[in-house]
C-alpha cells in the first residue's frame, strides 16, 4: 500500500493497476446490494438485449475507484470525499480493466488532491471516466 | 473590492456549492443556518474561494471562522 503525503504528491503524477472482472465479483455484488437487475445476473436476458453475455454492475466497476485512492494514490492516508462518474461503455465478465487516476489538482490549504480518473478495457477503450476529490489526512 | 461585493460573490459561490439560489448570506449567517452546511462542504467552499478571489488560506485561519462577516474580512485582508 502507498502512503503518499500531501507534499510527496504532485500535479501530473498518476497511479494505476489492473483486475480482471469475474462472475464470482458480480455475484458477490448482487449479494451485498440485492441489485437482482436481470441484465446482470441472467445470461440469456443480456443477450437479448445485444449484449454479449451478463454485463457487470457500474458501480461494481465504480468500487476500484476506492482502490485507487485507498491503496495507491494517496494509499493510505485518503479520504474520499466525492467522486463523479460517467459509464462509457459496458464492461462484461472476463474483460480486463485498468484503473487509473491522474492528479489535475492540489489544495494545499484543505490538503485535497483532485484525480481525473479513468477506467479502460483490455482493447483500450474507456469504460468509466470521472473525477475524485480526495483529502490527504 | 468592497466589502459588499465580497459578499455578493461569496453569496454566489454559496448559492453553488450548495446549489440553493435561495441562500441569502449576511455577516451573521452560520452553518447553524444552512442546512447542508458540514465539515466537507466546508472544505467545497473554501476550495470556491480560493479560486474565485485568487487568495489562499492557511487550516488555521479556515478552522478560526466562525461566521461569514469572517469570512468576508479574511477574503477583504488578502485581496486589498
Amino acid at each position: 500500500m502507498n502512503n503518499y503525503k500531501f507534499e510527496d504528491l504532485s500535479v501530473g503524477m498518476s497511479e494505476s493497476f489492473k483486475v480482471t472482472i469475474t462472475q464470482e465479483m458480480l455475484d458477490s455484488f448482487k449479494g451485498i446490494t440485492g441489485d437482482i437487475n436481470p441484465l446482470h445476473n441472467d445470461e440469456a436476458f443480456a443477450i437479448s438485449k445485444g449484449h454479449p453475455g451478463r454485463v457487470a454492475y457500474g458501480m461494481l466497476t465504480a468500487s476500484f475507484l476506492s482502490t485507487l485512492a485507498g491503496v495507491y494514490i494517496p494509499g493510505e492516508r485518503s479520504l474520499i470525499q466525492q467522486v463523479e462518474t460517467k459509464f462509457s461503455s459496458p464492461v462484461y465478465i472476463g474483460d480486463e480493466l485498468t484503473v487509473k487516476g491522474e492528479i489535475v489538482e492540489l489544495v494545499e490549504s484543505v490538503q485535497r488532491l483532485e484525480l481525473k480518473v479513468t477506467i479502460t478495457n483490455q482493447s483500450g477503450k474507456k469504460v468509466l471516466r470521472g473525477k475524485m476529490q480526495i483529502l490527504v489526512v | 473590492m468592497t466589502r459588499e461585493e465580497v459578499l455578493e460573490i461569496l453569496t454566489e459561490i454559496f448559492q453553488d456549492v450548495f446549489d440553493d439560489d435561495e441562500i441569502e448570506l449576511t455577516d451573521a449567517t452560520t452553518a447553524d443556518d444552512i442546512e447542508d452546511w458540514d465539515s466537507l462542504e466546508q472544505i467545497n467552499l473554501v476550495v470556491a474561494c480560493e479560486k474565485k478571489f485568487n487568495v489562499k488560506f492557511d487550516m488555521k485561519e479556515i478552522q478560526a471562522l466562525k461566521n461569514v462577516g469572517e469570512m468576508v474580512d479574511t477574503i477583504l485582508s488578502k485581496v486589498q
